[in-house]
């Protein structure tokens, strides 16, 4: 009987399997050419320079504008890239395993089931590190440049005008502030956070669902409906203070406790204005979608241990 | 001495699917038990919609039973730990077909623990064995529907299995594809490789198979050694060549004299139309 052990062969352990089958989504989705929409992206980041804004202050304010545009421009189009890759990548990902049985051949091998899910997710959690990174690179080059460029037109206005040092070097400061910087990366972190937490939500509605579309359709209602979680909150939170009924409380506590809350992400949009998140902020945000990610990814496993495939 | 441990062994297996609300389950597979020993070649065959396939998740733990236990080499098929020694081929495998047949190969057997040079080795080695040494670099999107079959056995036997299970392995295969799975089974068997195959084609059964099962409405109707269920007891067959005219008289004369013998049948015995098609495609006899 042949009951050796080839040389080379040992059980595998969870996160050589997570690892093989995370590089293997990440590979099936980068040759299902994922990535041309980066394109779309390069276009969109080298468009926003052009854009001529409606001046509404003096026109030493008129750059940081710019910059503000382009930071606004590009951290928009990273989330609306990379939300939707997340949810349309991991709808894809087991329904399509099914449809092909390849599902068949891959838990017939000693895969535990939360081994394949955690795979699954990881390559498209790589899909979206990869994609991010580049649009974070293009959009830092752009920003990089037309800083370089708004900081010598008002140094010759300010030579112009006769402004005095102190000035100059304020107006100076504050246009560098509004280019590139770690507040910057700390929001395309946040970016990435959201999106994992997205793919996560994905995941979990795959173990259900019937199709790709319900699965599309149903994460991002998940998304938009999750903008509001922090108002359910606090609607519990006072304990409906406004007259408004038990169930109404309840229903509000369900949906606080279950959809995760999107308004964290807000910080976003302060870094486009300028401001600076402290670290700790950007720390909660990322043990908050941690959070997320593994509730979610468990709740899968949950649901597809028990799957009939 | 203890009884071996068997490779397979399935007990009073009931799975039953939900349909709707108001109507009662359907139940795919009634109160099945079978055991196939270590090293047999054991065909389940029975129509469409018999159970076959269902019998085979449920073996693989890819479905729980509804009552009943499936058991590998003595382990719960439930439990992960029972595939380390399965290589399992579905019906009509399509596999990733982004992946190129090395790449395949690769997947699968890192999902088993190989690594390195062991890995390596094996891809190579596998490939030869089902002959795609040439097309191992080549995207499965372009394989015909018998390449995708072997690639499909090779991924099977990745790990060095000691049970492979097949699902129809040589559906939509060509005839010499179909001789070329025919032979690798028969080769299996003879390293000591218990197979499980499913099969609604007989013939195929019959060539490789030492233990067949028959299966109809989800219960087992008849099992046993194949010689056994398809010998006819009071009959006996002598193939003669060269037998001229003047030898079959007198064997004709000699059955005649004997008390309660008579011919059934004489004649040529003919050749099947496989092997035919086999001799004339490929210039080779096309087997016993």
């Amino acid at each position: 009987m042949n009951a050796h052990v080839p040389a080379g062969k040992r059980r595998g352990g969870h996160v050589v399997r997570i690892l093989t089958i995370g590089a293997h989504a990440f590979t099936q989705l980068a040759r299902m050419k994922v990535f041309h929409f980066l394109a779309l992206f390069a276009v969109l980041a080298i468009a926003s320079n052009f854009l001529n804004l409606p001046q509404h202050e003096g026109p030493e304010s008129a750059g940081a504008a710019v910059l503000r545009s382009i930071k606004s421009w590009s951290l928009g189009a990273m989330t609306l890239f990379s939300v939707v890759i997340a949810v349309a990548a991991t709808a894809l990902l087991i329904p399509k395993d099914i449809e092909d049985r390849t599902l068949y051949t891959i838990l017939a091998k000693p895969v535990p089931r939360i081994d394949y899910l955690a795979g699954r997710l990881l390559g498209v959690l790589l899909l979206l590190f990869v994609s991010l990174l580049a649009m974070d690179l293009l959009m830092t080059a752009v920003l990089q440049a037309r800083t370089a460029i708004v900081l010598g037109e008002q140094r010759d206005m300010a030579a112009a005008l006769g402004w005095p040092h102190d000035a100059v070097e304020s107006l100076l400061a504050e246009t560098r502030a509004a280019g590139p910087g770690w507040p910057l990366q700390g929001a395309v972190a946040a970016v990435f956070v959201r999106a994992a937490v997205m793919a996560s939500i994905a995941l979990l509605i795959s173990t259900f669902s019937t199709s790709t579309l319900f699965t599309t359709v149903v994460g991002l209602l998940v998304y938009f409906i999750g903008h509001f979680q922090a108002d359910a909150r606090d609607f519990w939170l006072q304990g409906g203070e406004a007259g408004e009924g038990a169930a109404a409380r309840l229903a509000s506590l369900a949906l606080a406790l279950v959809l995760p809350d999107f308004q964290l992400f807000n910080v976003i949009d302060a870094v486009i204005e300028g401001s600076v998140v402290p670290l700790a902020t950007l720390g909660r945000l990322v043990l908050a979608g941690g959070y997320y990610v593994v509730l979610f990814t468990l709740a899968s496993w949950f649901i597809f241990a028990e799957k009939e495939i | 001495m203890s009884e071996p441990v068997p490779a397979v062994e399935i007990r009073h297996l009931v799975k039953d699917f939900r349909t709707s609300f108001r109507r009662r389950p359907l139940r795919a597979v009634d109160d099945l038990s079978l055991t196939i020993r270590a090293g047999e070649v054991y065909g389940l065959i029975g129509p469409n919609g018999s159970g076959k396939s269902t019998t085979m998740k449920a073996l693989l733990g890819l479905m729980a039973p509804t009552s009943g236990s499936c058991r590998i080499f003595g382990k719960d098929s439930l439990k992960v730990d029972s595939r380390d020694e399965v290589g399992f081929l579905p019906e009509n495998p399509y596999f990733h077909k982004h992946l190129t047949g090395v790449e395949t190969l690769r997947f699968y057997g890192r999902l088993c623990g190989l690594r390195g040079r062991a890995l390596d080795d094996r891809v190579v080695e596998l490939l030869d064995l089902v002959g795609l040494t040439d097309a191992g670099g080549r995207r499965l999107a372009g394989y015909s529907k018998g390449m995708l079959q072997r690639i499909g056995l090779a991924q099977a036997l990745v790990q060095e299995p000691r049970l492979v299970i097949l699902d129809e392995p040589t559906a939509g295969v060509d005839p010499v594809g179909s001789r070329g799975i025919r032979d690798l089974i028969l080769a299996l068997r003879d390293r000591g490789i218990t197979v499980f195959l499913c099969s609604h084609l007989l013939e195929q059964v019959q060539e490789v198979c030492d233990h067949v099962g028959i299966l109809c409405g989800g219960r087992i109707v008849r099992e046993g050694r194949l010689d056994d269920l398809i010998s006819i007891e009071d009959q006996t067959e002598i193939v003669i060549r060269r037998a001229g005219a003047d030898l079959v008289e007198r064997i004709t004369a000699l059955v005649g004299e004997s008390p309660g013998a008579s011919i059934v049948r004489s004649g040529r015995p003919r050749t099947t139309l496989e092997r035919l098609f086999l001799e004339t495609t490929t210039g080779k006899e096309g087997g016993a």
